[in-house]
């Protein structure tokens, strides 16, 4: 094995793409949890999002659009739920959370099945085309690394910077955070925690659903049970690696992304390994990071503590 | 983030109060569940199902025969097993979610003690050993998340997430390779011998048993929750972890001792469902019990009792939808989303009951009055 194998521009650019799941999950994830909201249900989220995608896509013709759409608005809808518990009638997150994770992975084989049927062959649908970005793909390696990807990836890439100046460079943001930090405080100067709390809940919920979809439509072309594959749980714990900072939880994504392909890679090549152990790679690595991840990570102060204005605080 | 899960509910105070709030707890109890019933019912007209049908078909094919009893009773192995580890962990404020990582090293270890014996060891000697075997490979797969929880705080829900992975790979491997069963085909192992299985309880019915072995350790867990000094220190930790420090426990070792004990009760689960159901290793061995086991602790209220009790009719519902499969074709995978309706509507009842709904509640009535 020489070390070409761990960096040749394929597996870089295969690591762009596959962080792309991640990372507008993670930044899915962020927002709800600056909000002051925990979900502990993203994989099921996910799976959601995943089968609604592909089935609004391959069920359309082939619009992509209508399959992210559709896997968006599933999304939305779903958080909304754990909103209701979380915001509305105060309860226990985690518990309402790990509910909604049971009912995303019962909900997306059922509404698989339903849609589908048993003895058809597995549906497939054409994955996203690669948009080359004029000039820049042209670069030698990096074109080939960064600027020759599916527009979902683009769009995860810029969302990076698109969140963390709404949170950090705008009004809102300021608020949010607040909400997360010391509602009481936000809501003695006017700001409505119940409402921007709910926005923080279902623009993560769309993310996180468009996260699921991203999996069939960019990397798969088909669905399959359990094939968010844990990637939920990495998303959730990536948002405390990045110690709750988008730009931070980039390089988490992309440590995991390169995990992830380079397994790919290395099935290709050895057969004395068993490929049993090269999938077990990512979560070997999440739980040696998972050491660091709780070094000194300072969660938004009212993190899954539900805000009762009525409460003597 | 949080890692506390569900402070447990404090002692109930006189009896009257006590039977009191019983009452309006299982009235609650009762009007979620029914709501419960209504939401699947509208799920089943939305699949062209008549709910009525369905719901009949479920009772009928779970407790209306011998044989579907006895297949109730074998669901709800598993399942009682999984919800008694998750429930004891939870008591000391610790969420166990790897369940279904346990049962499969469980089963690994059972299997590899299995084929260690071979037919050599007579079955008084060899079954007792594959159970034991099944205790000590569920604890060793909480271990890492028990001691880097006690370590370095490492949150537990990650590592035995991640963990359900590795073990499940672990077993695919296991099942596919080495101990594959070239007859059987695909991911699934050589049967163990005739001595190391557990004996049939109803041979006409086809129940190992396995459900009196989770009764037992329900009444055992239950004694060391109440009665024991360990017992004692879980439930200190989890209502107040400050106070119990303060107090002079030390946490770190409460940590491990709940998330061993609670991976060896998932591991034995695992050791049955070799030893008792399916005589192999397979890689389906667990169909989601790890999720099903936290839903089950948090409705029965973490209490060996509630757990029970919720156990056996999520078996009921398990049974009852694989014939609902075949009768009205509906999948597997809805058995899932009925569980957590019924978990969902239970948690919303109990808000409206106990949070800031009910109050506001009150005050549209007095307004209105």
């Amino acid at each position: 094995m020489s070390a070409e194998l761990f960096v040749d521009p394929q597996l870089l650019r295969l690591t762009v793409a596959i962080a792309a799941p991640f990372l507008l999950a993670a930044l899915g994830e962020l927002l709800m949890e600056r909000g002051g909201v925990l979900n502990v249900g993203i994989e099921g989220m996910m799976a959601v999002g995943a089968v609604v995608g592909f089935l609004g896509t391959w069920g359309s013709g082939g619009s992509y659009l209508v399959g992210i759409g559709a896997a968006m608005l599933a999304g939305g809808l779903l958080s909304l739920i754990l909103g209701c518990y979380a915001i509305s009638l105060r309860g226990q997150q985690i518990t309402a959370g790990l509910g909604l994770l049971v009912f995303g992975l019962g909900l997306a084989s059922l509404l698989y099945r339903a849609a589908v049927g048993v003895e058809l062959a597995a549906p497939r649908i054409q994955v996203l085309p690669s948009v080359a970005i004029p000039g820049l793909a042209r670069l030698p390696v990096l074109g080939e690394v960064l600027f020759s990807h599916d527009l979902l990836v683009y769009g995860a890439f810029l969302l990076v910077p698109l969140v963390h100046w709404l949170l950090f460079g705008t009004p809102l943001g300021l608020r949010l955070r607040a909400c997360g930090d010391n509602p009481r405080a936000a809501d003695t100067l006017g700001v409505n925690v119940v409402a921007l709390r709910y926005g923080a809940t279902a623009a993560g919920g769309l993310l996180i659903g468009l996260a699921g979809a991203y999996l069939p439509l960019a990397i798969t072309g088909g669905y399959s049970d359990g094939m968010v594959g844990g990637r939920g749980w990495i998303a959730l714990m990536l948002v405390i690696l990045g110690r709750w900072l988008p730009w931070a939880v980039v390089g988490g994504a992309l440590l995991f992304a390169y995990v992830e392909a380079l397994q790919f890679r290395l099935a290709l090549v050895t057969k004395a390994v068993p490929p049993q152990l090269l999938l077990a790679l990512p979560y070997l690595l999440a739980i040696v990071v998972l050491v660091r991840v709780y070094r000194g990570a300072q969660a938004p102060a009212a993190l899954a503590v539900p805000y009762d204005r009525e409460a003597r605080g | 983030m949080a890692t506390s899960v569900e402070p447990a509910p404090p002692p109930t105070p006189t009896p009257a109060v006590a039977r009191h709030a019983v009452a309006r707890e299982v009235g609650v109890y009762a009007a979620a569940i029914l709501a419960a019933l209504v939401l699947i019912a509208i799920l089943l007209l939305l699949a062209g199902a008549n709910p009525l049908v369905a719901y009949g078909t479920i009772l009928r094919s779970s407790l209306g025969s011998l044989g579907g009893f006895g297949q109730t009773l074998n669901k709800a192995t598993p399942l009682v097993l999984g919800a008694l580890a998750v429930a004891f962990a939870m008591r000391g404020g610790f969420l166990n979610v790897g369940v279904d990582g346990q049962i499969y090293l469980g089963a690994i270890c059972a299997t590899g003690v299995a084929f260690a014996l071979g037919t050599g060891a007579p079955a008084l000697l060899a079954v007792p050993l594959v159970l034991l075997a099944g205790v000590a490979g569920g604890a060793l797969a909480a271990l890492p998340a028990a001691l880097l929880r006690a370590v370095w705080g490492v949150n537990e829900i990650f590592v035995t997430v991640m963990l359900n992975f590795i073990f499940l790979l672990l077993a695919d491997y296991l099942a596919t390779g080495p101990w594959n069963d070239p007859l059987a085909g695909e991911a699934i192992s050589r049967p163990i011998a005739a001595a190391t299985q557990l004996p049939p309880l109803m041979p006409q019915a086809g129940t190992h048993p396995g459900i009196l072995i989770a009764l037992l350790v329900a009444v055992v867990l239950a004694w060391v929750l109440n009665r024991t000094r360990l017992g004692y220190s879980i439930r200190a930790v989890g209502d107040n972890p400050i106070a119990a420090r303060v107090g002079g426990i030390a946490i770190g070792q409460i940590a491990v001792a709940a998330l061993a004990v609670s991976g060896a009760v998932a591991g034995l689960a695992g050791a049955i469902e070799v030893s008792g159901y399916h005589q192999r290793l397979i890689v389906g061995i667990s169909p989601g019990y790890g999720y099903m086991a936290i839903l089950l602790a948090v409705l029965g209220k973490q209490r060996p009792l509630g757990v029970v009790v919720a156990g056996f009719a999520f078996a009921v519902l398990l049974v009852g939808s694989d014939s609902l499969q075949r009768s009205v074709r509906l999948p597997q995978s809805a058995v899932l989303v009925f569980q957590a309706i019924i978990l969902l509507t239970i948690l919303f009842a109990e808000a409206m009951r106990t949070g800031g709904t009910g109050r506001l509640l009150g005050v549209v009535r007095r307004r209105l009055a």
